[in-house]
């Protein structure tokens, strides 16, 4: 942690987040490789967000066997409002968990740990892939600025509060 | 390029062939995409006096250059052919998320050509089509066959499908997309049905380039800050179309009773306060920040019943117009429409008609105002066709007509009048009159200044042939325009706005009159393709209680249309618009907009010439 969370109940569906995802790491939009999504049933309304919760879940870390999941430190600055920002102010310290792809294999063990599905297999490089909070500044918040809606937050764990002090 | 994918998916139904082809890229500097790429694309497609039901009809699925980027509600799509009800081109403009996908996948336009030689669903999966029998899929409501399709192809898979009445070619039957979005007026799901297909399944995995994405995020970011989520958009989040209600009753506008009155007494148990407390939660488009879906639910009968929306015209047509104020019966209406794949605006017109064939000693459906049982079942018969049903579905006019009293079809072109009684906003008069595909409020909206702002006098046409032609907030060059981006009515987006998504688009500035003469191009090419179908002056024309038949009370108590009044009006915009007495655009005018074809040209260019 710091990670995103995306609240099922405020959630419109719009999916604004994933494309802003994308564009951020894939250089054009294609939601099919964002680092998080909304899962929406049409029909009964029901949402379910899927976000990397970093730190607080870490099963990725745990299950690689070459190391290439790194603990790193991150300063998250959020563009845009979002619920917990009153509480955290501008900036939030704490850690992320990146993919070193120098030692990343594509062995596929993250792949079947990470329970919300948010850890993939690159479809261009032979390489894992996931959220890093776009180094700081989380677009998918960006993206989620209608004030009545404002679903996706950034939540802080006990790891992160030792840091900010 | 860049926004656009370049690309074109032709399905040759009859064939079981498909192909894939350049976009032609000259057509998109002129026409933009969406409404404008369509009629392009029809004029050249639709041989000159094509029957409507003839397999040689394409149905076109067109997207926006903007689909499938952080631009919001440019999600839309456009579906379109020459409309088997009205015989027009048409356009019908759906949200969810089937343009986006479409573009994941690689394509601007799919078009549709042929008939399907056995019931068909189209599986498209990035560059891969196959033909898959629909056989287990038919009779199927529209939110069975989109679970059934995404169990059976792809759980990511976006399905354009039609319903129950889709199939038994009703001439508004919708084509539907992520359940509660309907591409809705002027029978494309009619369409789908003669070619014998299903549904329209699509899966996208590859991507939307916009040059520097992260430059291209910071201005979105800006544009969404700054213009998009501010007041003047958020009421369509906060409260949306229900709102319309009090306001279009209070100007007497709101249709009642098949437009016997402007008035209706149970409003308030229809409007936005009563929906407000069956609201479950506010639900978007793909890509629209706005959200302004609202998905209610509700009880009839002891079962759940559950809806994105109504929105105002279906409250208005399937609630006043049939003397309904039983917000749960309503509720149910709006759910079987949905279901069944049918239009709610020209369902609830049919209903509302068929009732006052009854009230007047016509006709003998056992049907009356304010009779929900009735008319819950006159809406199941009509979509299959079956007992008085089948008379129901032959559409207003014809219904009308069949029963010797054509005065009562509230309909212009064989397309059903929507939720503002042009006697409450004369504007609205016109605005039917002239729109390219029959009695349409997508086309020009002077009834938003004329009741809902109240900036306009309602009862002339002083100024309204102007405001119609050229206004930027809602005339029917902007809308072109707006359409063609496809930027949602939703969005009041500006020409200031597109101008900076255009420079994004194309790499260079746009002026606000190159912008509206974009518009300007692509309304009179559907004005072309009409009168190369045959359309006169007769066509633009209302239906006759408009001009006959006073209302007793409300806002527009004694308001008629004065026939000489309307024909002037009319004439003033035909010269307004460059187009001489008989609506026919001249050289001058067409040479002057850069329109590149002719009533005169030999129609199909051969690809490659």
């Amino acid at each position: 942690m710091p990670h995103v969370m995306i609240s099922s109940k405020k959630c419109t569906g719009c999916h604004m987040c994933e494309l802003a995802c994308s564009a951020q790491h894939e250089n054009a939009y294609r939601p099919s490789v964002a680092r998080l999504f909304s899962e929406v049933n049409p029909t009964t309304g029901a949402i379910k967000g899927h976000t990397c919760l970093q730190t607080a879940c870490a099963k990725c870390q745990e299950a690689c066997p070459e190391d290439a999941i790194v603990t790193k430190e991150i300063t998250v600055r959020v563009k845009g409002d979002y619920p917990g920002k009153e509480k955290h102010g501008e900036a939030v310290k704490g850690y992320v968990l990146v993919v070193d792809e120098e030692k990343c294999t594509n062995c596929g063990e993250c792949y079947d740990v990470c329970p919300t599905g948010v850890i993939h297999e690159h479809p261009d490089r032979e390489v894992a892939y996931k959220c890093d909070l776009c180094g700081g500044e989380p677009q998918c918040i960006a993206f989620c600025q209608n004030p009545h809606v404002l679903a996706v937050d950034l939540k802080v764990d006990k790891m992160d509060r030792e840091l900010q002090a | 390029m860049d926004f656009y994918t370049g690309k074109v998916l032709r399905i040759d139904l009859s064939a079981g062939a498909t192909a894939v082809e350049p976009l032609d890229m000259d057509w998109a500097r002129l026409y933009l995409g969406g409404k404008g790429l369509l009629f392009r694309y029809l004029w050249d497609e639709v041989a000159p006096g094509l029957d409507p039901a003839s397999p040689a009809n394409p149905l076109m699925l067109v997207t926006g250059p903007f689909a499938g980027t952080n631009v919001t509600t440019a999600s839309r799509l456009v579906v379109g052919c020459k409309s088997p009800t009205t015989g027009t081109i048409l356009d019908s403009y759906v949200g969810g998320s089937f343009a986006p996908e479409m573009k994941f996948a690689g394509y601007d336009i799919i078009i549709l050509t042929g008939v399907a030689p056995e019931p068909t669903v189209v599986w498209i999966s990035d560059d891969v089509v196959e033909f898959r029998s629909a056989t287990p899929y038919l009779g199927m409501k529209t939110s069975e066959v989109e679970e059934a399709l995404r169990n059976d192809l792809d759980g990511d898979a976006k399905v354009l499908s039609i319903g129950p009445a889709g199939e038994s070619r009703i001439p508004w039957a919708c084509l539907s997309t992520d359940q509660y979005h309907k591409a809705g007026r002027g029978g494309a799901g009619a369409l789908m049905g003669m070619k014998n297909v299903k549904a329209v399944a699509i899966r996208g995995t590859g991507s939307v380039p916009v040059g520097d994405a992260k430059a291209f995020l910071d201005a979105m970011y800006a544009l969404h800050h700054d213009y998009i989520l501010t007041d003047t958009n958020l009421w369509a989040h906060e409260e949306g179309t229900p709102m319309l209600v009090d306001v279009i009753n209070g100007g007497g506008a709101l249709p009642t009773r098949n437009y016997s009155s402007g008035t209706f007494e149970g409003a308030d148990k229809i409007n936005s306060e009563s929906f407000q407390k069956i609201r479950v939660k506010k639900r978007a488009c793909y890509q629209c920040a706005i959200g302004c879906r609202n998905f209610h639910a509700t009880k009839w009968a002891g079962a759940e019943v559950r809806g994105e929306g109504p929105e105002f015209e279906t409250i208005a047509l399937c609630g006043s117009n049939c003397g309904i104020d039983d917000i749960d019966a309503l509720m149910k209406f709006n759910e079987l429409c949905d279901e069944l794949g049918m239009d709610t605006i020209s369902s609830g017109s049919v209903v509302g008609l068929a009732m006052d064939l009854c009230e007047k000693g016509y006709a003998d459906f056992g049907l009356a105002f304010g009779d929900s049982k009735g008319y819950l079942q006159a809406v199941e018969l009509m979509a299959k066709r079956e007992g008085y049903g089948a008379e129901l579905a032959l559409g207003a006019k014809a219904l009308a007509a069949k029963y010797g009293h054509p005065e009562l079809a509230m309909q212009v072109k064989n397309m059903e009048v929507p939720g503002y009684d042009p006697r409450g906003a004369f504007g609205m008069a016109l605005s039917y009159a002239t729109s390219d595909r029959g009695a349409c409020h997508m086309r020009s909206f002077p009834v938003g200044q004329e009741i809902v702002e109240g900036s306009m006098p309602a009862d002339t046409f002083e100024g309204k042939a102007e405001w119609i032609v050229n206004a930027e907030a809602g005339g029917q060059n902007f809308f072109a325009l707006k359409f063609s981006g496809i930027w949602c009515d939703f969005w009041a987006i500006d020409l200031e706005q597109i101008a900076m998504l255009m420079k994004h688009l194309w790499g260079r500035e746009f002026s606000r009159d190159e912008l509206m003469q974009m518009g300007e191009r692509i309304w009179n090419l559907g004005r072309l393709f009409n009168l190369r179908e045959g359309l006169t002056i007769a066509d633009d024309a209302l239906p006759e209680r408009m001009h006959d038949q006073r209302f007793a009370e409300g806002a527009a108590a004694g308001k008629v249309i004065d026939r000489a009044a309307f024909a002037a009006a009319l004439q003033e915009y035909y010269a307004i618009r460059g187009w001489d007495a008989a609506g026919v655009p001249s050289e001058a005018k067409l040479s002057e907009l850069g329109v590149d074809v002719r009533l005169s040209t030999a129609s199909r260019r051969t690809k490659g010439e």
